[in-house]
């Protein structure tokens, strides 16, 4: 293994077992293998088995971040556990150069009872520092986390985010040559998630390796160099970041849209999330005028979108405001407007176009939602139809990222 | 293995130092609590041997220090055990998710049963005053007995913290064992001298250290000298394989737990 590489994972794979009673069962046959110097059964699956983490491999280089994305249960937190020493792969080899450092559980020891004080001196006894050092950094950690007010208060006392801020305070003390950091940034205010960032950044340039799991993804591509989509298990993509969230949030949508919209019903009742029955007005369909009635459609970033919506109006009325916003798949708004229908042209059917020109939206999916409004001046919904279309984009261009060409002049 | 534990000598010191702090931080009788049970229970004993409700023989110390001595060093066991088999399961997800050395929990949990023992001399001494009685030089040779009741503990404290991990069970049912155990060894009575009752006095491991304190606190000969230099033998057996089982299988068991 060269110098550089600090941790290599072979084809490493954990089973676990899925009823309780026999779980416990399988302890004691486990032990009993250990300590009788048995073989043990590790390459099969025995009954209500299965594989938590199935033949992942990597190498994380000093200096490198490596970011470890995924669905709740895809394995994420028991790989993390095997690098940090707590499992045992059950197939497989890790190899790991130099301590680990861990923020899986921040606030591990932490006792309510006791005060702030005293716990960073437990906490720090189990990350492995010795009095002494704790003394010397107790400035520095108190400092950091901000709780220089509170470190003599019971720690049941604390809120959820200065209870992050000691515990991150403390194993940010540590200088570890690896540090694996498990979801616990989500906790935070703004202002200290930045200096957590920063802290790692740090770290980073002092030439350590990180792993890191989140489910923010702007943070993974913040901070990470590289990134693994881990599903079910498995091993699925391994690539810059960028990549691999962006390909990770469009599965996510498309997944989700479908369990709960499923295709077959009318996809404009089906997306209806208000609706004033007695009020007369509704809107009868919207569709990719391109498409002829898709609510799905693909398309490149040159293209121009045409999208029509129509509108049916049963009573005599001087006021519609029609409003339309786009979103991506992350339902982030990128624009949303409200447009009154002028009373020249309300009738019985309207007919609603609208162009998305051409150059404007970047490689990803996004969704449209529309609905009418009583007035333009906000006077009451009166049909709402959410993400009733959504559309991919694709995009040659390599040399550019995000979501909105702002189509800037550039002189140089 | 003994390379991890003197590393994290200073951890477990600090969870000793933990626990301590934490126990009677919110309650008002505090410490108290440490002797109250035990001192209640052989005053019922000495009511009922004194109005000869039991008749229970004659000891050789008079029956309070007798009762009170052999209760306080019971304890140091019985606690002791309990608390090293629910060490892992009361440390929670520290067992799963950080990576130190679990010894150092089990280690830690006889800081409590030995710091209740000391509290527990305070009532003893003031029962020694009272009645005037004054222990024999042998008596210092008793640290050495006790080192050996609590080997004897932990050893087994190291098997049943693994088992409660995995079976919840293990914890109530060594609750329940102690219970009864006080009883199966000569700590209410003087050690019964005719068969078949004197079985407990050979067939208990604990009870020939018990009986080696107690002649050693009245400056007696040894009851039993051959026995009580297996059961040392055997004290330092059971330490040393409960430690090295629980080191091999620690692992395997956090997946479990």
């Amino acid at each position: 293994m060269s110098d550089d590489v600090l941790i290599k994972v072979e084809n490493v794979s954990k089973k676990f077992c899925k009823s309780l009673k026999q779980s416990m069962l399988y302890g004691i046959e486990d032990i009993a293998r250990d300590a009788l110097n048995l073989k043990t059964t590790s390459n099969e699956l025995r009954k209500d088995e299965f594989w938590a983490v199935d033949d992942v491999s990597f190498e994380v280089r000093r200096g490198e971040c490596l970011g470890i994305i995924g669905r709740n249960g895809a394995g994420k937190s028991t790989l993390l556990k095997m690098l940090n020493g707590i499992f045992m792969p059950d197939k497989g080899k890790i190899t790991v150069k130099g301590k680990v450092g861990a923020l899986i559980e921040v606030g591990a020891g932490f006792h309510p009872m006791l005060t702030g004080r005293e716990n960073i001196y437990v906490n720090g006894a189990i990350l492995g520092m010795s009095k002494k050092e704790i003394d010397n950094k107790f400035d520095e950690i108190v400092e950091f986390a901000e709780l220089e007010e509170f470190i003599d208060m019971p720690v049941k006392h604390y809120s959820s985010g200065m209870y992050v801020r000691l515990g991150f305070s403390i194993a940010a003390q540590l200088k570890p040559a690896i540090l694996i950091i498990d979801e616990v940034l989500a906790v935070g205010d703004r202002r200290f998630r930045l200096k957590c960032l920063n802290t790692l950044q740090h770290r980073l340039q002092e030439k350590i390796a990180i792993v890191f799991v989140s489910h923010d993804m702007p943070q993974v591509i913040n901070i990470c160099d590289k990134a693994i989509l881990l599903e079910k298990g498995h091993e699925t993509k391994i690539g810059l970041p960028q990549q691999i969230c962006q390909d990770y949030d469009t599965k996510e949508f498309l997944d989700t849209f479908e369990g709960l919209n499923p295709s077959g019903e009318n996809y404009i009742s089906s997306s209806t999330t208000f609706k004033d029955v007695v009020y007369g007005v509704e809107i009868t369909n919207v569709y990719f005028k391109d498409k002829e009635n898709e609510r799905s459609a693909e398309y490149r970033t040159e293209n121009e979108i045409p999208i029509k919506i129509k509108i049916k109006n049963s009573k005599k009325r001087e006021d519609i405001a029609v409003w339309i916003s786009i979103r991506t798949a992350n339902d982030i708004l990128i624009h949303g407007f409200r447009k009154k229908i002028n009373k020249n042209y309300i009738s019985n059917i309207i007919d609603i176009d609208m162009v998305i020109p051409s150059n404007t939206l970047l490689k990803g999916v996004y969704t449209i939602t529309c609905g009418i409004h009583k007035g333009i001046n906000w006077g009451g919904r009166v049909h709402q139809l959410d993400q009733v279309l959504y559309m991919r984009i694709k995009n040659n261009d390599k040399f550019c990222d995000g979501i909105v060409n702002v189509k800037p002049i550039i002189n140089i | 293995m003994e390379q991890e534990l003197i590393s994290s000598k200073e951890l477990i010191w600090r969870l000793m130092i933990r626990d301590f702090s934490v126990r009677y931080r919110q309650s008002i009788l505090g410490y108290i609590w440490a002797i109250l049970p035990q001192i209640v229970t052989v005053a019922i004993f000495t009511f009922l041997a004194r109005h000869r409700v039991f008749d229970m023989g004659e000891t050789t110390m008079p029956y309070v220090i007798h009762a009170l001595w052999s209760v306080s060093v019971w304890q140091l066991f019985a606690g002791c055990l309990i608390g090293c088999t629910n060490s892992l399961v009361n440390a929670g997800s520290l067992v799963t998710k950080i990576n130190f050395p679990k010894e150092a929990l089990v280690f830690s949990a006889i800081g409590q049963a030995l710091l209740d023992f000391m509290i527990r001399l305070i009532p003893v001494i003031s029962v020694f005053i009272w009645y005037g009685f004054v222990p024999s030089w042998s008596s210092l040779l008793i640290p050495f007995v006790l080192v050996s009741v609590l080997l004897m503990a932990l050893g087994a404290g190291f098997f049943m913290a693994i088992i409660n991990l995995v079976l919840r069970d293990m914890g109530n049912v060594i609750s329940m064992i102690l219970t009864f155990g006080m009883f199966l060894a000569p700590i209410v009575y003087p050690p019964p001298v005719s068969e078949p009752f004197n079985m407990v006095n050979y067939l208990n491991p604990f009870s020939p250290l018990l009986i080696a304190t107690q002649n050693l606190l009245a400056g007696q000969e040894l009851m039993q000298p051959q026995l009580l230099a297996v059961m040392f033998a055997v004290s330092l057996g059971i330490f040393l394989l409960g430690w090295r089982m629980f080191h091999i299988t620690m692992p395997r068991i956090a997946e479990r737990a």
